[in-house]
């Protein structure tokens, strides 16, 4: 009889911990500490995404939590992307279940694409579904379709900047840079030569009269050093590019 | 009408002047040597007697304020200089004259560092000085400015005391490291504390408004240990002015310079950080003595393009100062010129990156 119940604790034990860790489970693009999702809803999304980001090359990630381990939501949202992707170029868009708050972080040159406008209207897309599976795939829908747009855009930018870049080459690319490098060249000269004529100046009143000081004279009476307090910033490294 | 005193030759009654050179006074006329009395009892100034004679001068009360008439005991000559004008020479007869009672009773100086460079020395350092500068006028190089440069005893007070202060500081200690993502950097602040005595020796302020007080400081510092007991025949052939600054008033500067010298000795004591800054500081002077003292110092006033320009050299160490006017024509000329080659120097590499 014990034998039998020690089993059923086990398995229900197990059970549980399974069950928790798969609600908390991260994936690479959703991260859902506050087990909103489902396993089988996870796994859509992701792949979702991992055609988005395979598409156009940003990383659209969605963070559901209800605790920000003590950091703003933007703090919080920059390390659930850093963690998880290696992408620089990307979007996360992290809600804060607990006080209903959301932080958008974005990385690389995401922001050239989806602008702040475009980011508002993937929040809404997100927040005006009741579910949070369907709010996650409006938000998906929206980056896409944003995405989308913006390539085209792209596209139709290149294909100027190429046509310019031939008339460039046309003129001769460095003349151009003739006023800006003659005004880069007149300013540090003027600097350079402003210093030099500034040593013309040799009258200055003393600052001390350590100089008078009696020699050995100086007799330290009282001395303390106290620490008061320490801070620690953190700035994160620029990345280096893919080379292609 | 006050008195003046005319160094005088004992062989041939001629006016004689100090010689910076050998120490000594020396007359020009016949080239005799002698030595100078330090009891003040020079028997070449006693065989003089002084005559006094009433200038008939019809100036107001209010033209002669502040100036004082001296008659020359060599030609006679009516000297009209400022009141606090201790020695200088007679504009009719050249002899060098001092004012006697500028310098007398109360108003003696303990100490003077005699000249101990002479005139020519002034005139290469200043050479010098000028030659070391760049975008200098070259008007300015001109001999006959060189000829303004006079010798001139300056009053100076001398601050001797023992100061008890204590001075705080906030410091900081700058750790870094990295990792594969960020770079740290922690910031650790500490509050110090200084305190203790330290004496000083003679601190020197200008005692002349006649001088900018920043350019006595310029020249400083002087070898007090070759001044002498003061005597008017060292006066003889320079120029020389009587204190019109107390030396109650020079207190505060003497204050303000022995403050700073605490806070930055006891500043040297803090060591092991990265960033020091003082946070205030307070002292206590003790065994407080000043004395009045003349300091040897060549002075050069000229003027260029309406402004004023004075230079000054320290006439014990020959140390020169003051501001050199700039040619505005050739500093501009020049920024263009250097702006321009490194303007095409710019977009020479630009076409090189372009080329690879």
């Amino acid at each position: 009889m014990t034998k039998r119940f020690v089993a059923i604790l086990i398995a229900v034990i197990m059970s549980l911990t399974l069950m928790i860790s798969a609600s908390a489970y991260t994936y690479q693009y959703i991260s859902d500490s506050a087990g909103k999702l489902t396993y089988d809803e996870i796994d859509e999304l992701e792949a979702y995404a991992e055609d988005i980001e395979s598409s156009y090359g940003i990383c659209v990630m969605l963070c559901i939590t209800e605790d920000t381990d003590g950091m703003s939501d933007i703090g919080y949202a920059e390390k659930i992307y850093a963690e998880n992707t290696d992408n620089e170029n990307g979007i996360i868009l992290l809600h804060n279940d607990s006080d209903n708050t959301y932080a958008v972080f974005t990385s690389g040159n995401a922001d050239e694409v989806i602008d702040s406008e475009a980011v508002n209207e993937m929040r809404t897309a997100y927040d005006s579904n009741n579910s949070y599976y369907g709010g996650i795939s409006d938000y998906y829908k929206a980056a896409e379709s944003l995405l989308a747009n913006g390539e085209a855009v792209s596209d139709n930018q290149e294909t100027v900047t190429t046509e310019n870049d031939t008339s460039d080459e046309k003129d001769g690319v460095g003349i151009i840079w003739i006023p800006v490098s003659l005004g880069i060249g007149l300013l540090i000269g003027f600097l350079i030569i402003n210093s030099i004529a500034s040593k013309n100046k040799s009258v200055h009143m003393q600052k001390n009269a350590t100089v008078y000081t009696r020699p050995g004279s100086m007799i330290i009476t009282g001395s303390a050093d106290n620490f008061l307090y320490k801070n620690v910033e953190r700035k994160e490294k620029p990345k280096q590019e893919n080379k292609k | 009408m006050p008195a003046i005193t005319e160094q005088k030759c004992p062989c041939c009654g001629g006016g004689v002047q100090f010689d910076s050179g050998i120490q000594k006074l020396k007359c020009p006329y016949c080239d005799t040597e002698f030595e100078i009395n330090q009891s003040g009892n020079d028997a070449a100034t006693e065989a003089d007697s002084i005559s006094w004679s009433n200038a008939d001068n019809q100036w107001s009360a209010d033209e002669t304020d502040g100036m004082s008439v001296y008659v020359c005991n060599s030609c006679s000559g009516e000297i009209v200089a400022d009141s606090t004008t201790g020695a200088a020479k007679c504009p009719y007869c050249d002899n060098p004259v001092v004012m006697k009672g500028k310098f007398s009773g109360a108003l003696r100086p303990d100490l003077v560092i005699p000249f101990k460079l002479d005139k020519n020395t002034a005139k290469e350092a200043l050479k010098k000085h000028i030659s070391t500068k760049k975008f200098v006028p070259k008007a300015f190089l001109s001999g006959n400015r060189l000829e303004e440069i006079k010798g001139v005893y300056v009053p100076h007070w001398l601050f001797t005391c023992d100061a008890v202060g204590n001075a705080n500081y906030k410091a900081k200690k700058i750790k870094k490291w990295s990792d594969a993502n960020y770079d740290y950097t922690e910031t650790s602040y500490f509050d110090i504390y200084r305190s203790g005595s330290i004496s000083f020796d003679n601190i020197p302020v200008d005692g002349s408004t006649k001088m900018p007080d920043d350019l006595m400081e310029s020249v400083e510092p002087f070898d007090l240990s070759q001044a002498v007991d003061f005597n008017t025949a060292y006066l003889a052939g320079y120029l020389a002015d009587k204190y019109d600054v107390t030396a109650e008033e020079s207190m505060p500067r003497a204050n303000e310079r022995i403050r700073q010298s605490i806070i930055d000795s006891f500043k040297e004591t803090v060591k092991g950080y990265d960033d020091v800054e003082n946070h205030g500081a307070s002292m206590n002077v003790a065994n407080g003595l000043y004395k009045y003292a003349l300091y040897p110092v060549w002075i050069l006033n000229t003027k260029w393009n309406g402004e004023n320009f004075t230079f000054a050299m320290n006439g014990q160490t020959g140390k020169f100062v003051g501001n050199i006017p700039t040619d505005k024509k050739a500093v501009t000329k020049a920024s263009l010129l250097l702006g321009a080659g490194i303007g095409a120097l710019i977009y020479g590499l630009l076409w090189l990156i372009e080329l690879l």
